[in-house]
């Protein structure tokens, strides 16, 4: 049971989260909840408040834990720490999308309390950063994971209901089986695949300039 | 012998047709880490397999007294993170004290295997499926052989899901994910799946 008492500071840019270090599309973390749980807007949306929510606030308060407890026990604080926000987070949700959408998403909700960026991520990477810098990246990790899951809502709502929340949208087609989970493994495996091809294209073009 | 019926359906059950990572996604990122090494798909799905069975006891515990609370499922996520917490030390100072070995090796992957959507998912189902300790324990097993079965399809994959034949920009996590998917939609088949 090894200490970490050092914490050697990174450099960190509050973009990397969009994009560069997408925490869905290029690390693959919290990639369930968007397959299984945003399967249209209104879902998306409750995830996104859920896990901004949590995420953000448990980060903040968890960089308080002395770095002389064991990680084994850090772990349990974290997560004891995020299971705890998700109360306050569970009643944002419900007087901002209602309790038939929180019913909807079902265990994806609270499944969000063991999500890796609070529990893996401050340890390699947010916890090394100067606060406030940390609070600004933490920030667009967050809008990264909102952007894709937003975007899986949409391309779902939009293809199985045609409709995106409560605005109907001819699309002159529907595909009902996005809604189901292997709708939802080919639809965040086609955008990984797209968000990995512009980044690519992008660092070729700086690499030649 | 209906006990060990119902810890039998409930493990089918678990691994076919509410499979954590085909069916339900829960936990597909630890899944895509654990697939690169036979030895991590195996030692992943043990872990798994152990947390989510002696949680699952526990969990039953807890849902047969505070089940009928208003406010139950609000609190569930706190209540079985300390579940999981109590086992994973308990756990963790045993393996320390009396297997150092068997500790040496786990340590770098255990926190990730214990605390992650699988296991607490595994919770979650249980509490929504209800039944008796064994279904709960059937449960528990079959969520563990489910990820092994997942992490055993996705290892013997892993080479051709990364070689030079994929595109650069899907290789690696976009293809897995797509591959993962066609396994999930032969899945389909046991639940059965209507159009609207």
């Amino acid at each position: 049971m090894s200490t970490e008492n050092s914490r050697p500071v990174i450099k960190g840019r509050p973009s990397d989260g969009l994009i560069r270090q997408n925490i869905v599309l290029m690390s693959g973390l919290l990639i369930g909840s968007v397959i299984a749980g945003a399967t249209d807007f209104r879902s998306a949306a409750a995830i996104s408040v859920v896990f901004a929510f949590i995420t953000f606030f448990s980060i903040a308060l968890c960089r308080f834990v002395p770095r002389k407890i064991v990680y084994t026990v850090r772990i349990i604080i974290y997560a004891f720490v995020s299971s705890a926000l998700y109360i306050p987070a569970y009643f944002i949700c419900n007087s901002l999308m209602g309790g038939e959408v929180i019913i909807r998403v079902g265990i994806y909700l609270p499944a969000l309390v063991t999500n890796h960026v609070i529990l893996s991520k401050t340890e390699t990477r947010f916890f090394h950063l100067p606060y406030k810098s940390m609070l600004l990246e933490v920030f667009g990790y967050i809008t990264g994971f909102v952007a894709v899951c937003m975007i899986t809502g949409i391309i779902r709502d939009l293809f199985v209901n045609s409709a995106i929340g409560s605005v109907n949208v001819d699309v002159g087609f529907e595909i009902p089986a996005l809604e189901t989970t292997f709708g939802g493994f080919f639809v965040v495996g086609v955008l990984a695949g797209i968000c990995r091809a512009i980044y690519n294209y992008n660092q070729k073009r700086r690499d030649s300039k | 012998m209906q006990s060990l019926i119902s810890l039998f359906n409930a493990a089918l059950l678990a691994i076919l047709i509410q499979n954590s990572i085909f069916e339900r996604a829960l936990g597909p990122n630890i899944l895509i880490y654990a697939s690169r090494k036979k030895e991590q798909v195996i030692g992943f799905s043990l872990m798994i397999t152990y947390v989510t069975t002696l949680s699952s006891i526990l969990a039953w515990v807890l849902d047969s007294f505070l089940s009928h609370l208003s406010f139950f499922s609000i609190l569930m996520p706190v209540l079985y993170i300390l579940v999981i917490s109590f086992i994973y030390i308990l756990s963790l100072v045993l393996v320390w004290r009396f297997l150092p070995k068997l500790f040496g090796k786990i340590k770098t992957y255990v926190h990730v295997s214990v605390f992650n959507c699988s296991v607490l998912g595994a919770l979650f189902l249980n509490a929504q499926f209800g039944g008796d300790i064994a279904q709960y324990i059937g449960f528990g097993i079959g969520t563990g052989a489910g990820f092994f079965l997942a992490g055993y399809l996705l290892y013997i994959a892993h080479p051709r899901l990364n070689s030079e034949l994929v595109p650069a920009a899907f290789r690696g996590l976009p293809i897995t994910l797509v591959y993962v998917g066609v396994i999930s939609l032969a899945l389909y088949a046991f639940a059965g799946y209507a159009t609207r």
